[in-house]
């Protein structure tokens, strides 16, 4: 064991302390937003004069939130069936690129993935200009669409890491046994890459919830999107009503994370 | 279902199975591929009323400083947010290693809270902290560090510090992969021939967790460029970044063209900060 | 693209399977979409047109908040496929949209309630549906004495609490424009008012969109504005501390119009919405708490609560021509937007 010199002491505490602003930072503004919400007050004043929880009453009063409800419910129909469809797709991509070492499958690969690195807000605008020149109205069908392209490559990302630590030994065993393709395909394969495709699952359904580049080109006040109306709510009227969705939000994420952890091992998953 | 049935079971195959590869590929054709050609196509009608081509909507844009100013602003707003999250999270990720698996599960925890929390709440949280009478200005006044309100909401800085945590879970899960990866052996040799604990941060973890960093970089770099919400609410008026141009030129002016070209450069500026950091990598691992 | 690549392409698209997967929501018989401006605007019209039209036409309404500027601008860009069916407009968009014939022409006796409206409100394209006033709006709370006039803005202690927009609205480009005069410019010239604007924006409070400026004020970030007076009696009726104020020059007025999109999908419908709107059971509503929009109704008695004491006043306030200020107005947002942020 050395011995420690001022210069290690210093890295120790140096580190230390950049370690706890870190999880400071990480962490409190998620706490000041839960603690806002049950304010008493009309302002987002800091920390709140009492507690209460009017704020949620009228977050889920049906008069006076109408407009929030739908957009809500618009999400969630959005991100379920982009969710889905995209699913289904990025999993039969990964399958069929999977294990195949020849450039045309990095090729494919590379472009799958290519919607998570380039600008999405970018991709909104030209949506928008394609569905336009086509002459096609704005609707739910176009956000599905647009949101699909880009929250699949989550899927198809953990689809293809299960799939490349599969034992190939265990196929090559169950066709040996004379059992089918798909057999194989159902009883052995399926069930071994499952975590993998709920974990992808999860993630695209919570960036879809959460997608604004897309949304923002795409709805309109018919098809009005949950973010898109918290932004509108925060440039016009800021009242603390945000701060209660932003609690039920947070806690539906909460629970949805505590049981895709419990069925994918999702923490382990994000750490490699 | 038949087709399906015969192609599903890759048990080792060598080919691309096109009838798998084709329902996705042709979606990304026909949503996304399409779609920027049409961007591209746009971008060379001179008017806002599409009624002539050329070159007209280019020149403007690149040949305005004020534009030029906005491509600059993007970029250095994409490097600091870099720098701000390189300087919390490898302090963050080395507390990691050095932790136990329980708490390791809850440092994973919370770093993947807020990457799930939406982006639209957590812009809205640093509303309350940055506001005249939010947290840090109350914090501020009660120790007496200053007697008036900062006006920290509209300011550069106030949008750095907010995109710092909005960005840093993207920054923080590639480090902390490839430093649970790295060859502890390697660490306590640099301790053992007497480096110091900087030198060995210096010259041993951060060359071989540099393929991690970059990885972060270049979601930070491409996440902060884009991050119309935060840079809009949190940034305001006096700042404007490359999204909320396009958004104003497509959706309140509808200069479509324009737009086109600001939304095509946004396109470059990302391409180019993505490429800039891969030769970086390459660069590192060959010197 | 000809027309048989467009029906390929479309047909493809069906083919994938994600365009004709899931029956089109189209819009029913009984509802329209309105276009309204974000904020006080919306929310009245949300609260009181929206319910009535229900109950007495079964009309559903679905509201784009939008300004002005914007509303034209969205339906010039849709070109021929009205992304709504009817605008509210202020005077200077409502005559550059006329002039691009986006406006399917009134017919006055679509409208039950035409004959309670004054004659020279209904027009051949359009029906008024309000007035406004606008002036400076302030935090008693935190002025020792109030601001006068638009000069008072820019100088110490009000600049610093100041909240900025530009000329994206009928309020804010009229507002600056009456300080340009006090400044010695004119609807012509308002390159004085530019100068001091430079000087002022790195010292006001905020610059933003002009649909942030209510929330600005209600959480303290900004204490003195230019608005309208129904934005102020909003605030004050959700408890915040905000006062409104005549400049010396005089508060400035302007009336508000409905407008049938061009080739809207719902022209029954609109007709039923605008007569709605200028029902005197919904325009009584309107002048109320939280409101406080000034009624063109004459069956409706003013009540106290508005900043006016009669229909009279209304007119020995400053007013523009929108002939003049409309070829400007493109040029002066362009110079706004680069001159704050630099």
């Amino acid at each position: 064991m050395q011995r420690s010199t001022p210069g290690d002491v210093a890295y120790a505490w140096i580190i230390g302390l950049l370690a706890g602003l870190g999880i400071l930072i990480l962490i409190g503004p998620v706490l000041v937003v839960i603690a806002t919400s049950f304010t008493t007050s009309q302002t987002l004043k800091f920390p709140p004069p009492g507690l209460s929880l009017r704020w949620y009453g009228e977050l889920f009063d049906t008069a006076r939130s109408a407009q929030i409800h739908t957009a809500a419910l618009n999400s969630l129909w959005v991100a379920g069936l982009a969710t889905a469809i995209g699913g289904v797709l990025a999993v039969f991509a990964a399958l069929a690129i999977s294990r195949v070492a020849r450039p045309s499958a990095r090729v494919l690969e590379a472009s799958f993935l290519s919607p998570l690195v380039l600008p999405t807000l970018s991709y909104g605008l030209a949506a928008l200009m394609f569905f336009s020149v086509l002459g096609i109205r704005p609707s739910l069908n176009l956000l599905i669409a647009g949101h699909l392209v880009v929250i699949a490559p989550f899927v198809f990302r953990t689809t293809l890491a299960s799939l490349s630590q599969l034992d190939p030994a265990l196929l090559e065993a169950s066709a040996n046994l004379g059992a089918s393709r798909l057999y194989g395909f159902r009883r052995i394969t399926l069930p071994l890459i499952a975590p993998g495709i709920a974990a992808g699952c999860f993630l695209a359904f919570i960036s879809s919830m959460d997608n604004v580049p897309v949304s923002l080109f795409l709805s309109t006040a018919r098809t009005a999107m949950l973010p898109i109306r918290m932004w509108g709510m925060m440039e016009t009227t800021l009242d603390v009503r945000i701060a209660a969705i932003a609690g039920v939000l947070i806690l539906a994420t909460l629970i949805l994370m505590i049981v895709m952890d419990r069925l994918t091992g999702l923490t382990r998953r994000m750490s490699g | 279902m038949a087709v399906v049935a015969q192609a599903i079971a890759p048990a080792g195959g060598d080919k691309v199975d096109w009838r798998l590869a084709a329902p996705l590929g042709l979606t990304y054709l026909a949503f996304f591929a399409a779609p920027f050609a049409i961007l591209l196509g746009i971008s060379f009608y001179a008017d806002a009323e599409q009624t002539r081509l050329g070159l007209d909507s280019w020149t403007k844009f690149y040949g305005d400083a004020f534009y030029r100013k906005v491509i600059f602003d993007t970029l250095k707003l994409g490097v600091f947010a870099v720098l701000a999250t390189t300087l919390l999270a490898y302090p963050l990720a080395l507390v990691f290693r050095a932790s136990g698996p329980r708490v390791q599960r809850l440092l994973i925890f919370i770093i993947l809270m807020p990457l799930l929390t939406s982006v639209v709440i957590r812009t809205f949280a640093w509303i309350v902290i940055l506001a005249r009478e939010g947290v840090l200005n109350q914090t501020l006044m009660g120790l007496g560090l200053t007697a008036t309100p900062l006006n920290l909401l509209q300011t550069e800085l106030g949008l750095v510090i907010a995109l710092t945590q909005i960005e840093m879970p993207l920054m923080l899960l590639p480090l902390l992969t490839i430093m649970n990866q790295m060859d502890q052996n390697l660490v306590d040799a640099s301790r053992a021939l007497g480096a110091s604990k900087w030198r060995t941060f210096f010259r041993v973890i951060l060359p071989l967790t540099l393929p991690g960093w970059i990885a972060g970089a270049t979601l930070v770099f491409a996440s902060a460029t884009t991050a119309f919400i935060s840079q809009s609410v949190i940034g305001g008026a006096r700042l404007v970044y490359l999204p909320s141009l396009i958004w104003q030129q497509s959706m309140v002016v509808y200069n479509w063209p324009f737009a086109a070209v600001a939304s095509l450069t946004l396109l470059f500026t990302v391409l180019a900060g993505i490429m800039a950091l891969g030769w970086l990598g390459r660069f590192a691992r060959t010197s | 693209m000809t027309q048989m690549n467009r029906r390929d392409l479309l047909a493809g698209a069906g083919a994938l399977g994600l365009a004709s997967l899931l029956p089109l929501r189209a819009s029913a018989s009984g509802s329209l979409t309105a276009a309204i401006y974000p904020g006080t605007w919306e929310e009245a019209y949300r609260g009181v047109v929206a319910p009535a039209l229900k109950k007495n036409a079964g009309v559903d309404v679905a509201f784009d908040a939008l300004f002005a500027v914007d509303q034209v601008a969205k339906v010039r860009a849709a070109r021929g496929v009205p992304p709504f069916d009817c605008f509210v407009l202020d005077p200077g968009p409502a005559a550059a949209a006329q002039a691009a014939g986006l406006f399917e022409p009134i017919d006055a006796s679509k409208l039950t309630n035409a004959a309670k409206i004054p004659t020279g409100l209904i027009k051949s394209h359009g029906v008024t549906c309000n007035a406004q006033v606008v002036g400076i709006a302030y935090n008693p709370k935190k002025f020792a004495t109030p601001p006068k006039g638009w000069a008072d803005l820019f100088k110490s202690p009000y600049v610093e609490r100041l909240g900025l927009t530009g000329f994206q609205t009928t309020f804010g480009t009229v507002s600056i424009i009456e300080m340009a005069k006090v400044f010695g410019g004119s609807a012509t010239n308002v390159e004085p008012v530019f100068a001091e604007l430079k000087k002022a924006v790195s010292k006001a409070a905020a610059v933003a969109a002009p649909a942030a400026m209510p929330g600005l004020f209600q959480q303290g970030q900004i204490d003195i504005m230019y608005t309208n007076t129904n934005t102020v009696a909003t605030l004050k009726g959700r408890g915040v501390d905000i006062e409104f104020i005549k400049p010396e020059t005089g508060a400035i007025t302007f009336q508000t119009t409905l407008h049938i999109v061009k080739g809207a999908d719902n022209v029954a419908n609109a007709y039923k919405y605008i007569d709605t709107a200028i029902s005197s059971e919904v325009q009584a509503a309107l002048q109320k708490q939280p409101y406080n929009m000034v009624p063109i109704n004459t069956d409706v008695k003013l009540v106290e609560t508005l900043d006016i004491k009669s229909l009279d006043e209304l007119a020995k306030m400053v007013t523009h021509d929108w002939t003049v200020i409309n070829p400007q107005r493109a040029a002066w947002i362009e110079r706004f937007n680069k001159e704050i942020t630099k």
